[in-house]
Formats: structure tokens, sequence, C-alpha cells
């Protein structure tokens, strides 16, 4: 058989030291007439990384890290001619990624019930109603310890069964696609690579609670995700696998694609539920809860997308299985939408209790800046920072309380050094002060409050007086606001001010931003003894900052100068000072 | 399609498991569309009718790998699954052309593989 050896020089981007490697092992193999059964191929990524040129050969599937030329004779002749491993060359690479929620996501096609079932799709929601007993399922689910996804980690099975208990004739289950969070996207990627497990979820739930009709709520900016959680509930219905007698029972469960308007709060559930129900998305104070009073007043269960996609696998591999994975209090897996400055952004499914160091370094790949990672903020405007010296913290919802954010849904952005903490507090708030539906006194007001302390710090009118009033007023908000999203909105900035006070002290003390983000504390300005007065800087400016002529020179208007940096990146000669 | 009863899941189960065909998949959510996920599909689709070839060109969900977007994940029967990134409609026609019908892995563009997927690497342990 053929062999396949995949090379990739993982210490840079560039292809050349690997090319240069091939060329090396090529004719090596051309002399002991190998070149015909092997085939080599240059990669472009092999999931590891700094650990120099690694190889990969099949079919043998060897993992060679730290590979020089001096080692390429005895690969040559022990492995590729012999089939021998050579121990002292293997690298360790731990597959840990686990899919349990992502299972189907980039496998089966979402518009086709055929290849879902092919995959064991509704073979839970068969077992579920051959069994006929919802008690059984809640057990499972109990055993299991799932937890929430959405953010708050309430247990899955307590939710079902506090409105399983509730005598009333009409129930429903609603579930939460409103993903609000900035830079989080999991809901997004379920619901458009793997839409009928979010069905059999919600079918499963309706089932065990007693409720007869589902919503799917997904916000509008979900064009595509919409369409295939339509066409899927098309097919199901043409399918029998919703509408009355479902599969063969006696079991009846509609469902229906409700769409939010975009705003923030409506993914919180009191709110959304009002969304619903066609009145404005306000929030209401809790008790009563929505498992008692809920959608129209009923009984409702609401649930994230994450959480139904859960569902299915536990009730086919059983609640044991399950438990098996994760940390003690947080069990299975959990999705994450690594981005920012990281080098592969995008979806990472790890069992809970994975570092945060493995996430972003080994997974991720660092940051691709080459700049020192300096924190990652999870959990979205609800969140907190949490800064490189933490990065061993295994994720789980206690865990990440413990050091000040949240696990939310998970969005998990990577910060370098050229990010400002004061910035980045300001961007959550901001994002939190336009999103306050304006009901209650401390989100409004104490919102705008913050933000407006923020923006005289960033500015260079911060006193060190506003740093202490940044606390109290957060403080306010956390215990006086209504919903969730006024009580968790000043966590960005308490965060950023318990690990980056530091840097907020020399925007206040020194005005100056370590990171050269905040506009207003660090100007632009031409080094004249290095200007060639080629007048490039003039004709990128995109304010009209800068003046001068070739005989004369060049100088930016500070006042005119809108510190986007432009002139900085065209310079030839270094010529441009940014302090 | 028919209302399905719990019998016609393991015979659907079972038929579609069945089918062993080399197939084509295009990652395909808003992550892949806008990368040009779209432009992709149709090169990939129009060059195996073009040279009327058995494998099957599918559309499937975001495998997680975004930053290598548009990704193309290539399973043909006796080479290991590869999945190519930031395929361009050029790189679409290469793939066709080395991978397909050469039988050759292409340099540069793999991202990711998988071995130990049944039927795609025989004789591994």
């Amino acid at each position: 058989m053929i062999k396949r050896i995949f090379i990739r020089d993982t210490n840079s981007s560039s292809a050349d030291k690997a090319r240069d490697f091939c060329n090396v092992l090529r004719n090596q193999l051309r002399e002991k007439q190998m070149d015909e059964k092997v085939q080599l191929i240059r990669a472009a990524d092999m999931g590891v990384y700094n650990q120099g040129i690694v190889m990969r050969i099949l079919p043998d599937d060897l993992l060679y890290g730290q590979v020089e030329e001096k080692d390429i004779p005895r690969i040559v002749s022990e492995t590729i001619c012999g089939g021998k491993r050579l121990n002292d060359l293997m690298c360790h690479h731990a597959a840990r990624q686990c899919r349990i929620v992502l299972r189907n996501c980039g496998v089966v096609d979402p518009e086709s019930i055929e290849d879902y079932i092919a995959q064991d799709g509704y073979q839970a929601l068969a077992k579920v109603l051959e069994q006929n007993d919802p008690e059984k399922v809640l057990a499972e689910l109990k055993t299991s310890g799932l937890r929430g996804r959405g953010g708050a980690g309430y247990p899955t099975w307590l939710k079902w069964n506090l409105a399983r208990n509730v005598k009333e004739s009409q129930k429903y289950v609603i579930c939460n696609g409103d993903e609000g969070d900035p830079g989080a996207y999991m809901d997004r990627s379920v619901l458009e690579g793997d839409p009928y497990s979010v069905i059999e979820g919600l079918t499963i739930a309706g089932f065990v609670t007693g409720a007869s009709k589902g919503y799917f709520y997904i916000r509008a900016e979900y064009p595509l995700a919409i369409e295939r959680i339509q066409k899927a509930i098309d097919q199901a219905y043409a399918c029998g696998l919703l509408g009355e007698n479902i599969l063969g029972s006696t079991f009846r469960f509609d469902a229906e694609v409700r769409l939010g308007a975009g705003a923030f709060v409506c993914g919180e559930e009191t709110a959304l539920i009002a969304s619903i129900e066609g009145k404005r998305g306000y929030p209401r104070p809790r008790p009563p809860y929505p498992s008692t009073q809920g959608l129209w007043g009923k009984p409702t269960v609401i649930n994230n997308v994450e959480t139904l996609a859960n569902i299915s696998p536990i009730i086919l591999k059983s609640g044991k299985w399950f438990a098996g994975i994760g940390t003690e209090t947080s069990k299975g897996t959990k999705v994450f939408a690594v981005t920012g400055k990281v080098k592969n952004s995008g979806l990472v499914e790890v069992p809970m209790g994975t570092s945060i160091r493995e996430i972003v370094f080994d997974i991720g790949g660092g940051a691709g800046s080459g700049k020192k990672v300096k924190a990652v903020q999870t959990g979205g405007p609800s969140g907190g920072v949490i800064p490189e010296d933490f990065f061993n913290t295994p994720v789980g919802y206690e865990n990440l309380q413990k050091i000040g954010s949240i696990m939310g849904s998970g969005g998990m952005i990577v910060m370098d050094e050229s990010d400002c903490m004061v910035d980045i507090a300001k961007f959550y708030l901001r994002f939190c002060v336009d999103e306050s539906c304006g009901k209650c006194a401390p989100c409004r007001i104490g919102g705008t409050q913050l933000l407006n302390l923020l923006e005289k710090i960033s500015d260079g009118k911060g006193e060190e007086a506003h740093l202490a009033a940044l606390r109290r007023i957060s403080f306010a908000m956390q215990k006086a606001s209504l919903c969730g999203l006024g009580q968790t909105a000043p966590n960005p900035v308490l965060s950023t001010l318990n690990y980056f006070e530091d840097e907020y002290r020399t925007h206040v003390l020194e005005k100056r931003c370590p990171a050269r983000k905040c506009g207003r504390l660090f100007r632009y300005s031409i080094i004249q003894e290095k200007c060639k007065r080629c007048g490039l800087c003039v004709r990128n400016c995109p304010s009209d900052a800068i003046s001068g002529n070739r005989e004369k020179g060049y100088v930016i208007d500070e006042a005119k100068c809108s510190r986007c940096g432009l002139c900085l990146e065209t310079c030839k000669p270094n010529a441009i000072l940014r302090g | 399609m028919n209302r399905l009863k719990k019998e016609d899941l393991n015979r659907i189960k079972a038929e579609c498991r069945g089918k062993k065909k080399d197939w084509i998949k295009v990652g395909y959510s808003t992550c892949g569309v806008a990368a040009g996920a779209q432009e992709v599909f149709a090169t990939l689709c129009r060059e195996v009718k073009e040279h009327h070839l058995d494998i099957e060109v599918k559309k499937c969900g975001c495998a997680g790998m975004c930053y290598a977007e548009p990704l193309v994940e290539v399973n043909v029967e006796g080479m290991p699954r590869v999945f190519y990134g930031k395929v361009t409609p050029e790189t679409a026609d290469k793939i066709i052309e080395k991978h397909v019908r050469g039988k050759m892995l292409m340099d540069d563009h793999i991202y990711d593989l998988k071995v130990h997927e049944a039927g795609a690497e025989a004789g591994l342990s």
C-alpha cells in the first residue's frame, strides 16, 4: 500500500522550510527506490503548533515532531522501509476535542432528514416514545448532570420536572436561539449544521413536560438558520415526526418558528416570552418563574439550542456515559466560539474541565499576530476578562465564576497586547447601554453613568476618584437591576478593573494608554530627520490632517487627526512616531 | 415522504449506510458562504458533471474550522479523508483534477484529515 507523509513546519506560516525538507526527503527516498511508493504532501495545518517540522505518516498514523534533517536517514530506513516506530520522535497530540453537540455539524446535509436518520437521528425520540415513561427520561437526565448551556447552568432535569409537575392542560416548550453576545455563534452553527437534532431535543422536552407546542425563537439576523430550521420542520411534518401520532404513537407535538427582531434583552427568558406573545420585549420580575407561569400564563420550559442538542445523545448513550465526561459539577462538553486575536478562529467543543490554555494555544494555535496573548473574554457582555495568569483554570460553571467571569453561552474572545482594557470595558458597556430596555433605573441610569466615566478616563480626563465611583455604581447595578441584563452589565468593568487596575491607573494618573488604543492619549507626529518628503502620508490621510510640501516638509495637525494610523502603516522610512 | 414508524428509521439508516460511494462535502453554513462556498460548490458540481464522475457533491454544516473556510472534505475510496481549506474555485478545479481523478493528495491546502473513520483507510489499528 502506498504511504502518505504529511509534512509541515509548525513554527512558521511559510512553506519554505517544509519545501526544502520535502526535497531532501524525496532525494533520499529515490536513492532507496522508494519514491514510487511514498507520496509527500505539504499540509497547510496539522493541528499541532510550535513543534518544529512535524510529519504524519499514513497508513501507520505516526506523528513525528521536532524532526531535523539529520533524522531523515533514520526515518527512511527504519520507519518507511522497515515499518518501525521511532519513539524518540513521537509527538504526543491527544485529541482534545470531543464532539457531542457538534457531532453532526459538517457531517450531515442539514437539509436532508435521511442524512440525519442515518446518523442515529430520531432513535432517541423513538426510544422515549416506546418506553412511554417521562420519569425515566428525567431520571436519565438527572444522572447525566446536564445543565443549561445558555449560561446560567440550571439543571435541565429540574427545569423540566418543575413544568411537568404543574397541573395544566396546555404547556409550552421554547428553544432559545436568540444568541446575542458579540462574537458568539455556537447556536447559529448548530441550527445551520444540524437542525434536526434541536427539533428532536425539543420534541422530547415536549413529551416529558407534557407540552404539545414548541417554539423556536431565533433572531432575524440569522436568515440561513431560520431557513434551515423551517425546512427541517416542514420535512419533519411530512414524515410524521411532528404533528399528530408521532412515529405511530399517540403523542402530538407542533413546532413553529418565531423571529426575534434583534433586541439583546429578548434572550432573557421573561422578555423572550413577552416577545413571542407579541408584546414589547420587556423582562418582568421573577418569580413566578416561566416553569409555572410562562407563555400566555402557561407552564413553559425554555432551553438553549446547545442544551437541546445534548438530549438525544444522553438518551441513546445513557446519563452515566454523559456524566463520565467533564468535571465534578459541570458535566459533558461545551462549545466555544473562539474569536479575536487567535490564529484559528472557529468552533471548538471540549470536555468541561479543559483549561483555557489548551483551548487558546493547543487548539486555537495562540495569537495570530505573534504578539503576546493578554487575556480572554468569556460570557459576552455579562461576562468578564480572564488574564493570562489564570489560563490554567479548567472551564466549568463554578470555576469561571470564581475568577470573576462566567461561562455564558460560549463566546471566547482572545485579546493580545494591542488591546486596551479600558477600551474593552467601554465596548461591552456601550453594548449593554444600547440594549438596555430602560424599564428599571439602575440599568438605565447606572449604565450611562458608567459609560460616561469610562469615556472620561479614555479621553485623559480621568481622576482617581472615578475608579471608586466605577466600583460603587457597578455594585448598585448588580444589586438593584430588574433582570440579568442590568445585573451583569457592569461585569466587564469590574473584572477589567480587578485584574488590570494598573492600566486604568496609567490612563488616569499618567494620561497614557499602554496599548495605544485610546485616541486622545497619544498622537502621531513626523520625525523630520527620518522623513524623505515623499508625500505618501499626505495622500493616504483620510482626514486631511497632514499639511506641508516637499521643500518644507510635512506636519500632522493634531486637531484634525483621527488616529487611524494609516500614515504609520504607509510610511516607508518609518518616520511617523506614535506616542 | 410517508409517515415514518420506528422500523422505517432503521430501514433508512441501513439504506444510507449501505451506500458506498465517494463524496465531496462543502461547508455551507454562514461562515462558509461568507468565505465563498457558493462558487466553490458550483465549480465542483460543474466539474463532476463535465467529467461524468461517480462522486456525490453535498452541502454540510460548519465543521468548526471557520478560519479555513470555504472547507471542502473529500472522501475517495482507498485514500485518506481530507479537509481542504481556504478553497477558491481554482483550487476546487484542482481538487477534481488531482485528488478525485488523479488519486493524489494536493500540497499546501490540507488542513485536517481523518484516519480512523471506517473505510477511509483500510488496515489501520
